[in-house]
């Protein structure tokens, strides 16, 4: 299967190389794989993911994304990688002055279709995320579990190729979080896709076969 | 009401920026049309040794655009109403030629002398008077008072377009988060943008009506009931079709820059 990620003696820093965050990381992650990352807060796992969206180039080494080299990737080549990444932030990033059905279209609005498929995606991504009723309401007007929800209808939205979500079910109840990774399953299972999940806590009910990367001091290690 | 603030802090400096270019327009208009005044009221005297033609005149200089021969008898009979008609016919032939001298563009000092220079190097042409003193000094206030407006209009464009930028800047700063998101999600350019070329080219609409509208009612309704004489005369270079093409234009790319400066001025990461 092919490679989506292939990092060699990756290393990731923040101002201009002085805050050391990852370094000589290697691994390979493959099409519809599905990946938990764990490491202790303040370790790196929103850095790294920011690598794969091309928000923070490497400072040193290689990381191929879908087959293109982060390091030197052109602008407009980024701008068409990044609408087959789904998204799923730590702080939600909801886009405050649109409502909800407006934000989790966002994907399909960038790809370019119609109102009308948009609005009727939009009914069905929110019933998925158990939000159907709140279609018109603002981000602000809802609770930080329900704009994470919104954040997860989003992503899925236009049936990316990968998915990186970071820390998806934080705010979540048990019942709520088992709604979450039913979605990440499904996509995994039947559209191939591939997803990466930056947790604290792996759910102990969980049907897929996964890998487990967990990022200490700097590298980046898996677990067997 | 903060809503409105924000649109006349744009719509404002655009109006002036616009008031600038239509008035640095009919300034422009205003200006040549008196400049062909001063021209056509500017002659040259040149006193000939024989009949000459204005093609004559023009090889020696092209600036020359038309030459007219004064009647000797005419000045000859000021002279010398009581001379025999003999005498008179012999004092003409005695003269030599007359011709006031126009020229085709409006020249300054240096330029009139050195157009009698190469007059003077024909053997035929005794003399050129320039009268050049008095056309000198109407040319040079003339001049300075253009430069001076041209000063003030490039100012006054220059801070207002300061302020439209900065009224962008702070639209920027409000749809700074729903434009990171977008790029994160791979939005082009134009979509990321698509809001606030939204806001601004409304904005720009109205400066650009309002500035129309301002001088439409100068030149159809003010300027004939002005009772100044030069407004009455000149009410057409106050405002003509071809103006509103020019505005809306200006409007229109001042839009695209400032967008496009703030859009593109806005980092996706803190890095
Ligand atoms: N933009 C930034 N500029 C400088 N330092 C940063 C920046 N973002 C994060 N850091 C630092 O990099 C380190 C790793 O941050 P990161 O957000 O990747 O941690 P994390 O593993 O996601 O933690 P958490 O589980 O708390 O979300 C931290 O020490 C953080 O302070
Ligand atoms: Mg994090």
């Amino acid at each position: 299967m092919a490679n989506v990620i292939h990092a060699e003696n990756l290393s990731l820093s923040y101002d201009q190389g002085k805050k050391k965050i990852i370094q000589n990381a290697k691994f390979t992650v493959k099409r519809g794989e599905f990946v938990f990352i764990t490491g202790r807060s303040g370790s790196g796992k929103s850095t790294l993911l920011k690598s794969f969206y091309g928000n923070l180039k490497p400072t040193e080494g290689s990381l191929m994304v879908g087959g293109l080299e982060m390091t030197t990737i052109p602008r407009r080549k980024l701008q068409e990688l990044r609408t087959h990444i789904g998204i799923i932030f730590q702080d939600y990033k909801l886009i405050n002055e649109w409502n909800v059905a407006k934000n989790v279209v966002l994907p399909l609005m960038i790809a370019g279709f119609s109102l009308d498929v948009q609005k009727t995606q939009a009914q069905r991504l929110l019933k998925h995320v158990k939000l159907s009723n709140y279609a018109n309401r603002f981000p602000l007007e809802l609770s930080g579990g329900e704009q994470q929800r919104v954040g997860v209808a989003r992503a899925l939205a236009k049936n990316p190729l990968m998915i990186l979500a970071d820390e998806p079910t934080g705010n979540l109840d048990d019942y709520s979080s088992s709604v979450i990774w039913d979605l990440l399953e499904n996509a995994c299972l039947q559209l191939e896709t591939t997803v990466l999940v930056v947790t604290h806590k792996i759910p102990t009910v969980f049907s897929l076969p996964y890998r487990h990367f967990t990022i200490e001091d700097g590298g980046v290690y898996e677990i067997h | 009401m903060r809503y409105i603030k924000e649109h006349i802090m744009f719509i404002l400096p655009m109006m002036a920026i616009l008031l600038g270019i239509e008035f640095y327009l009919v300034f422009d208009r205003m200006t040549s049309s008196y400049e062909s005044a001063l021209r056509d009221g500017y002659s040259m005297l040149a006193i000939t040794q024989k009949e000459m033609k204005t093609e004559d005149f023009k090889k020696l200089n092209s600036e020359i655009s038309q030459s007219t021969r004064i009647d000797k008898s005419e000045i000859v009979k000021q002279i010398s109403s009581n001379q025999s008609q003999k005498d008179t016919e012999d004092i003409i032939k005695a003269l030599p030629y007359f011709y006031t001298l126009k020229l085709s563009t409006y020249v300054d000092i240096d330029s009139i002398e050195s157009i009698k220079k190469s007059l003077l190097k024909s053997n035929d042409i005794k003399r050129v008077e320039t009268f050049g003193d008095s056309y000198y000094s109407k040319y040079r206030l003339f001049s300075f008072i253009k430069f001076t407006l041209k000063i003030f209009i490039f100012f006054m464009v220059l801070v207002s377009l300061f302020l439209v930028i900065k009224q962008m800047e702070v639209w920027g700063y409000k749809h700074r988060q729903r434009i990171q998101v977008m790029e994160i999600f791979g939005a082009p350019l134009m979509l990321r943008s698509g809001v606030l070329f939204k806001v601004a080219l409304t904005d720009a609409f109205t400066a650009t009506l309002f500035i129309v509208i301002f001088f439409a009612y100068l030149r159809f309704l003010w300027a004939g009931s002005s009772g100044v004489n030069i407004m009455i005369e000149q009410k057409d270079l106050l405002f003509q079709f071809n103006d509103v093409v020019i505005l809306l234009t200006s409007a229109i790319l001042i839009v695209i820059i400032s967008v496009y400066s703030v859009v593109l001025g806005i980092k996706e990461s803190e890095e």
